[in-house]
């Protein structure tokens, strides 16, 4: 049974992803296989440099960079969704693997959640 | 129908009501799955579905309200209700236990739910229990 | 494996586009809630033989031809418990 994340909204200006990522950890804390997919603006979750200290929210990047540590098994970003925000795989974190969100993505997951 | 095509379901509510439609399209698919014969082994509320347990909420005496109609539905049918205790307590929905711990003048958790962690949602998914989730709209 | 796609989101809204693009040949489209309105936008091709909830196409005062089924919550039922994987959009 592995579970797919999906997180399709922006960091910072709602919860909504900050509680996706939750999700995901607790699976991994209990060894359930998760992976987490950056689609649309999700996509900013990615960024390499991110300084949330002036609107004093806790970075996300840091939290996303333990992640696979923590047994997150892969991050994925869209390719589509980095083109639109002009991003290359230079401005992302380290263990981020960039891939093409569609229907054969998807069907390699029994349980796909977005939040 | 045979009883093999009965499915036990866990729902996972995360729209808040009267911001959403999410607690309302939820309640009638419960009430639905369990007319049909089907089982409902959890109700987990998370992020902003948390609000459905708060006992505070005060509906206009002209509209539905929502928060009794799902306590009621809940108790009848026996079925577990939880709502994500690090969503609620951001969201001041606390029990008296913890109302203690944070030193609080009141608690407002509804019956017939409970504070847990993400840990009985991921229950749900490592088990054979088909898990739907109702988000918010837009 | 055949999935249930249960879309919520009017066609503004950018999941909406998420999910078309996630359903296969061999799956469902259910619209519910706000997703309904789609059924009054011309031009918006959606996959596959369509469902709606009947009581959210009632509520926003949206017609429906023959083309889609307009089915009620013991419909919606069915289908989730036929359904190898719901995803709900």
């Amino acid at each position: 049974m592995s579970v797919l994340i999906i997180i399709d909204q922006a960091p910072y200006g709602n919860w909504s992803g900050r509680e996706a990522l939750d999700m995901a950890l607790s699976l991994a804390a209990f060894d359930q296989p998760v992976s987490l997919l950056f689609v649309g603006a999700g996509i900013n979750w990615l960024r390499k440099q991110q300084n949330p200290a002036p609107i004093q929210q806790k970075g996300v990047n840091r939290n996303l960079a333990g992640a696979t540590v923590f047994g997150i098994e892969e991050l994925l970003a869209d390719q589509d969704a980095l083109q639109r925000y002009g991003l290359g795989a230079e401005d992302l974190l380290d263990g981020v693997a960039i891939t093409h969100y569609d229907q054969d993505l998807l069907a390699n997951y029994l349980h796909v959640v977005c939040q | 129908m045979t009883a093999s095509q009965f499915v036990q379901f866990t729902l996972v509510v995360t729209g808040a009501p009267y911001t959403s439609q999410a607690p309302q399209t939820a309640l009638h698919f419960a009430r639905a799955a369990i007319a049909a014969g089907h089982t409902i082994d959890r109700v987990f509320l998370y992020g902003d579905g948390v609000q459905l347990a708060t006992n505070l909420a005060c509906a206009p005496s002209d509209e539905p309200n929502w928060h009794r109609s799902w306590s009621e539905f809940l108790s009848a049918a026996n079925i577990p209700a939880v709502a994500c205790i690090a969503s609620a307590l951001r969201r001041g929905v606390i029990n008296d236990e913890e109302r203690a711990r944070y030193e609080r003048d009141a608690n407002n958790l509804a019956s017939p739910f409970q504070l847990l962690g993400l840990g009985e949602w991921v229950e749900s998914v490592a088990s054979t229990s088909k898990v739907i989730y109702f988000h918010a709209g837009g | 494996m055949m999935t249930l796609h249960i879309l919520n989101k009017s066609p503004e809204h950018p999941r909406f586009r998420l999910c078309l693009e996630a359903v296969g040949d061999a799956d469902q489209l259910l619209l519910i809630e706000n997703a309904v309105l789609a059924l009054s936008v011309e031009g918006i091709k959606l996959p596959g033989r369509i469902m709606a909830l009947a009581s959210d196409l009632d509520a926003r005062g949206v017609s429906v031809d023959g083309s889609v089924d307009a089915i009620h919550y013991d419909g919606m039922v069915a289908l989730a418990a036929a359904a190898d994987r719901v995803i709900s959009w």
